[in-house]
């Protein structure tokens, strides 16, 4: 018994140890692939991070508006930005190769969907930075418009059309990722329907005059305007 | 004689004008003569032009230049006998060269015997000859030509104590052409000249002949029936000689001295000149395609006469006064430079001694409509002193050789008529026939050259003229056209490279031919033609279909 | 980036049969067919009243009229292809005419200065096609100087009413004057007249790759006459005539004018920086002569307009202003109407925190300039509130105080432009 013990527990032992004699090397070429990876991610952020100041990405998303929006999030520049996304996806991919090599069964499939949503991902993300800076440019637009044509509401109007831009990304990043794409068509659709089922309305009551107004300045050019608050300023 | 008998012979002609006293002197007195002048018939041979017009060469007081005639059937004696002048008149016909000699009609030299006559004595049968007058208050609307010199057109004179009429200087009194004696004595006087050979006169001051109280007293219709009836006695008498007309007037107001071809043969085109002038300073055509585009067309037989510069000032009567002031501040910076109403100026100074401008207004003077007139000296870039009172500054001697006299007198330099030019540019050590002759690439040769170009078709002297407008204004192009043969002229007035577009749609598929070099240009074909031109120079193209 | 060509090669071809000119009056169009008749007839007549030996193009740059306008341009031409009846003239006088095409309104300045330069202009004169009081000796008032004592830029001054062209009184005047240190009235003009030699540098910077440029490129004009040595003049006109509406709505002045002066202030830092003192520039004429005669405004508009702007705009205050500046903002936008008054140094703050702003694009730049415009609208009120019974003395001294305050702050406009903020 005691040996048949002895004997099992030198077997398993013998057992763990040739699995581990037989992990240990995948596991050292796991963390030889993830320092690897780790140098060649890091090369690539600084070549990255060259690449971008040398094209002055920083002075291209200063003009689309981009850089205050970071400034905003109290996240670093945008060059710094997508450097170090570029190194993080990089040293991933490197990372989840390593974990690969284990061998651990069931983690392969899960690996290879990972690679197989990566892209997507990017692509995700993307729209979402472009999508927060064209809602920030014109939600801001309209309402420097609507102050300055002397619109009424005019932060009702910019955060409506903010709402409208971010619901629409959302929702395009949602279908890009492919989560609950159905729910979000719903979601957005309603949403959508309802904003604009509230300009119908607030419109068609308060902006009566509005429209009136405006046509009135489009078709009738002989109407007397009111003017004589524009002094010419040159 | 050898001359041809062409009768509208000064269509084609070359003119050569030429003061006798200044061209050369063959018996040393200092002054030329018609020996001299018989002597270098040669050279004006090779020059290559075939009509001469002699200034005044009459017994005179000289004190206006010999346009104050005193005795008209003869030849002053400092410039020779008239068997000198005979033989001279040979040797040119011989030549083929024709005589043109001034006619003074309009007034004499206060020392003419026929003045000295008409003063003598209100009974005098001469007293009708001149116009007299009581008082200096009739004819008030004339104007004054000599507006430097002359206060009015009256002059008293103390000997028959009265009032004698006189449009140019007071020592020029005028004839009285109302008297049928005056006309008849004056047809004898160019009979007489006729009948010695000469081909041509030159009428001076012909606007003024009769005077009629409140006019101008300037082209009147009065003046014209004389013109005419010359005119019909030249014809019926001597076929084939010509009459120029001096008439410094607007082209609108010449044109009734060409009557129905039965007046002048030839005048004069005053306005032009200036503006030939003035375009080229311009760098713009306008100036010259507008006076043209004003002149109106002349009878068949008659023919205008174009000039450069002559024996006058540069003369400013026939433009505004805004062209008129820019005329003076361009081209007559000194004050002593200007006369009267003109600039007492050669063309080579007025041209700053620019070869290239002295070639392109050559150019166009032997390629516009007319008979080109070549002021002697000028065919070798003379120079003019304007330290010389009145116009004698453009009428110094002919420089021959850089040697004794610039070759032109053997007479000691003070006794010359009028001393040669000694500026270091134009001075006759610099500017002489002799070096030039040597020379290919002179002025001389180029102007023989040219004429010899001009003369080797009839259509510069009779063709039709049509300007082409091309868009740039410093280009003046024309088209010169007679009988199947046409010629396009493009000439440059800018001092820089130009290029031009010419539209020669109606010329299409003719080739250019350079008529200087005889190179073909390009075929013209549906598109503008393009061509590219130096400074301030021209072409001239026959265009030939083949 | 490949150099486009701003020149058609059709108008090219036309500028070769110019050739070489020594005046040059350009004329930038877009359906004026209304007024630029007796404007171009008037060039002309300076033209040969004035110049009559020179040398003289007037080039029309057209934005594509249907209506006609290059027609009436080009009809002033006077050639000998085209007698002009009883003109009697020394010279060619060429009118030629080209589609600029579709960009901005500065592509026809540009077409101008090409073309002065393709032409070596020695003196060029830009008219506005709506000037209709102009006079022939307008001509020679632009062009003198330039043409025969060797000026630059000659720029024009004006007989205004007092409360016209507050723009340029309460902002573009001061703050050149202070930044550059050039007494010029009027920087921003629609007639003004330039040098070859300044128009040729201008039309060679590499600026015209710039939205500003491209849109108002007349104030960058003239900074660059101020900024690069050049010399310059002004010469009185007459009055102004009062402008097409369109150019005169308030945002798109701010943008040709504002935006473009604070647009200057990066590339000529090292100008303004140096604390230049303010020079007196040789005139001719009247420096300010003002008509005072009352004109209806309505205040009220104004006032609400810059309440409105307080209060919406906030957000984008606060990324422009700093947080004193805005509490003075808000604190003078709290006061009742009769109270109201929008001092001149919190103004100068204003400008030059909004040029500062401008510098780093905190946002949009656009945007940065259509944010000043309620602001401007509650300046005016209180300006109009000053010197409602004002005499030309008292706007005058008012506006001599604003261009002190503008120079006495520019050490806190250098102070931020360097902060690290």
């Amino acid at each position: 018994m005691r040996d048949m013990i002895v004997s099992e527990l030198t077997q398993a032992m013998q057992e763990l140890a040739r699995g581990f004699a037989h992990f240990l090397p995948r596991l050292i070429v796991m963390l030889i692939i993830a320092f690897v990876g780790w140098v060649i991610a890091y090369i690539l952020k600084v070549v990255l991070r060259a690449i971008l100041r040398l094209a002055q990405f920083d002075k291209l998303s200063e003009s689309a508006g981009a850089a205050h929006l970071l400034t905003q999030a109290a996240l670093p520049s945008s060059t710094e930005l997508l450097s170090r996304f570029g190194f993080w996806v990089a040293w991933l991919g490197f990372l989840l190769l390593g974990v690969s090599v284990l061998g651990i069964a069931g983690l392969q499939e899960h690996i290879s969907n990972f690679f197989l949503f990566l892209p997507r991902l990017f692509v995700a993300l993307v729209i979402v930075f472009f999508g927060l800076l064209a809602a920030s440019f014109f939600s801001r637009a309209a309402l420097l418009a609507a102050v300055n044509a002397n619109l009424p509401s005019p932060r009702l109007l910019s955060l409506s059309i903010r709402t409208i831009i971010i619901v629409f990304v959302l929702s395009m990043v949602f279908e890009e990722l492919g989560v609950g794409e159905q729910t979000m068509l719903v979601t957005f659709g309603t949403a959508f329907g309802a904003v604009m089922l509230g300009f119908a309305i607030a419109f068609g009551l308060g902006g009566q005059r509005l429209a009136q107004r405006f046509l009135e300045r489009r078709f009738l050019p002989g109407t007397k305007e009111e003017k004589e608050d524009e002094l010419p300023p040159l | 004689m050898t001359l041809n008998n062409d009768v509208l012979w000064y269509k084609d002609a070359v003119i050569y004008q030429v003061h006798v006293r200044s061209f050369y002197d063959k018996n040393g007195d200092g002054v030329g003569d018609f020996q001299g002048l018989a002597e270098k018939l040669d050279y004006l041979q090779d020059l290559g032009i075939n009509a001469i017009w002699l200034m005044p060469f009459f017994p005179s007081p000289l004190r206006d230049d010999g346009y104050d005639i005193a005795d008209y059937r003869s030849v002053h004696p400092a410039y020779g006998t008239l068997e000198d002048f005979q033989a001279f008149l040979a040797a040119a016909h011989e030549r083929d060269i024709r005589v043109i000699i001034e006619m003074v009609l309009n007034h004499t030299s206060d020392q003419h015997p026929w003045f000295q006559e008409s003063r003598s004595s209100p009974d005098n049968p001469r007293r009708d000859w001149y116009v007299w007058g009581a008082t200096d208050t009739g004819y008030k609307g004339t104007r004054i030509i000599f507006v430097d010199t002359e206060m009015s057109n009256w002059a008293w004179d103390p000997v028959s104590k009265s009032y004698y009429w006189h449009r140019f200087f007071s020592h020029q009194p005028d004839l009285n052409y109302d008297n049928p004696s005056v006309r008849e004595e004056m047809w004898n006087v160019m009979k007489f000249w006729l009948e010695m050979g000469v081909d041509g006169f030159r009428l001076d001051a012909v606007p003024y002949l009769v005077e009629r109280e409140g006019t101008s007293c300037e082209n009147l219709p009065e003046t014209h029936a004389i013109l005419k009836e010359l005119r019909s006695k030249l014809d019926e008498q001597f076929p084939g000689r010509m009459l120029l007309a001096e008439a410094n007037q607007w082209p609108a107001d010449l044109r009734p001295y060409f009557g129905d071809g039965d007046e002048f043969h030839m005048a004069f085109h005053f306005p032009l000149m200036p503006r030939m002038f003035m375009g080229l300073k311009l760098e713009d055509r306008k100036p010259i395609t507008e006076i043209l585009q004003q002149t109106p067309e002349i009878p068949a037989g008659c023919q205008w006469c174009m000039f450069l510069r002559n024996h006058d000032e540069l003369t400013l009567e026939m433009v505004t006064d805004a062209e008129r002031d820019y005329m003076y501040d361009m081209y007559a910076e000194e004050k002593s430079m200007r006369l009267n109403v003109g600039i007492r100026r050669r063309l080579a100074p007025l041209l700053d001694n620019d070869r290239r401008r002295i070639e392109l207004m050559n150019g166009m003077l032997m390629s516009l409509p007319g008979t080109p007139i070549i002021y002697y000296g000028d065919e070798i870039g003379m120079g003019d002193n304007i330290d010389l009172g009145d116009r004698n500054g453009v009428r110094t001697p002919m420089q021959w050789t850089g040697g004794w006299n610039g070759g032109f007198s053997a007479a000691e330099p003070e006794k010359l008529s009028l001393p040669l030019i000694l500026h270091p540019v134009y001075g006759y050590p610099a500017v002489n026939v002799l070096a030039q002759k040597r020379s290919e690439h002179s002025l001389l040769s180029w102007m023989q050259h040219i004429v010899s170009v001009r003369r080797s078709t009839p259509v510069f002297g009779s063709g039709t003229i049509e300007f082409l407008y091309p868009a740039n204004h410093r280009i003046l192009a024309y088209v010169r056209q007679l009988g199947k043969e046409t010629i396009l002229v493009v000439n440059n007035l800018s001092g820089a490279a130009q290029a031009v577009e010419l539209d020669l749609r109606q010329y299409k598929g003719n080739i250019l031919i350079e008529m200087s070099g005889r190179n073909i240009f390009p075929r013209v074909g549906d598109l503008p033609y393009l061509l590219t031109m130096g400074p301030y120079q021209f072409y001239w193209f026959r265009l030939r279909r083949i | 980036m490949a150099e486009e060509s701003v020149l058609r090669d059709d108008f090219l071809r036309q500028l070769i049969s110019v050739g070489e000119v020594d005046i040059l009056v350009g004329l930038a169009t877009h359906n004026n067919a209304k007024t630029v008749g007796p404007v171009v007839k008037a060039i002309q007549a300076g033209i040969l009243t004035y110049f009559p030996r020179e040398r003289a193009a007037i080039i029309n740059a057209d934005g594509g009229s249907r209506d006609g306008t290059p027609d009436l341009v080009t009809r002033v031409s006077i050639d000998d292809a085209r007698p002009a009846g009883n003109l009697r003239t020394l010279r060619t006088l060429h009118s030629i005419s080209t589609h600029y095409g579709n960009g901005p309104s500065g592509s026809a300045l540009r077409t101008i200065l090409a073309a002065a330069e393709l032409l070596r202009a020695k003196a060029c004169a830009v008219i506005s096609p709506e000037s209709v009081n102009i006079e022939p000796d307008w001509i020679s008032r632009l062009l003198r100087p330039i043409y025969n004592e060797n000026f630059d830029l000659v720029l024009p001054l004006y007989r205004r009413h007092k409360f016209e062209g507050l723009l340029m009184r309460n902002v573009i005047y001061p703050m050149t004057r202070s930044l550059y240190g050039c007494r010029i009235r009027e920087p921003y003009a629609t007639e003004f007249g330039f040098s070859g030699r300044l128009g040729s540098d201008f039309v060679n910077r590499d600026i015209w790759s710039h939205e500003m440029a491209r849109s108002g490129p007349e104030l960058p004009l003239t900074v660059a006459a101020m900024t690069g040595g050049y010399r310059l003049y002004q010469s009185f006109l007459g009055t102004k005539a009062p402008m097409d509406r369109g150019s005169n709505d308030l945002v798109p002045a701010l943008r040709h004018t504002v935006g473009a002066l604070f647009w200057s202030l990066q590339p000529n830092f090292a100008v303004w920086s140096a604390s230049p003192n303010s020079q007196p520039v040789p005139t001719v004429g009247p420096e300010s002569e003002v008509a005072l005669e009352p004109v209806r405004v309505n205040r009220k508009r104004l006032r609400d307009a810059f309440l409105t702007g307080v209060a919406e705009l906030d957000p984008v205050f606060r990324s422009i202003l700093s947080p004193s500046t805005l509490a003075e903002l808000q604190q003078i936008a709290g006061r009742s109407e009769d109270d109201f008054r929008y001092p001149a140094e919190l103004w100068v703050k204003t400008v030059y925190e909004f040029a500062v702003s401008y510098h780093k694009s905190v946002m949009s730049r656009d945007h940065i300039i259509q944010a000043l415009a309620p602001l401007y609208r509650g300046r005016m009120f209180s300006f109009l509130a000053e010197n409602r019974n004002g005499s030309a003395e008292d706007i005058e001294h008012n506006i001599e105080t604003l261009c002190g305050e503008f120079e006495r702050l520019r050490p806190y406009l250098l102070k931020m432009w360097n902060g690290g903020e």
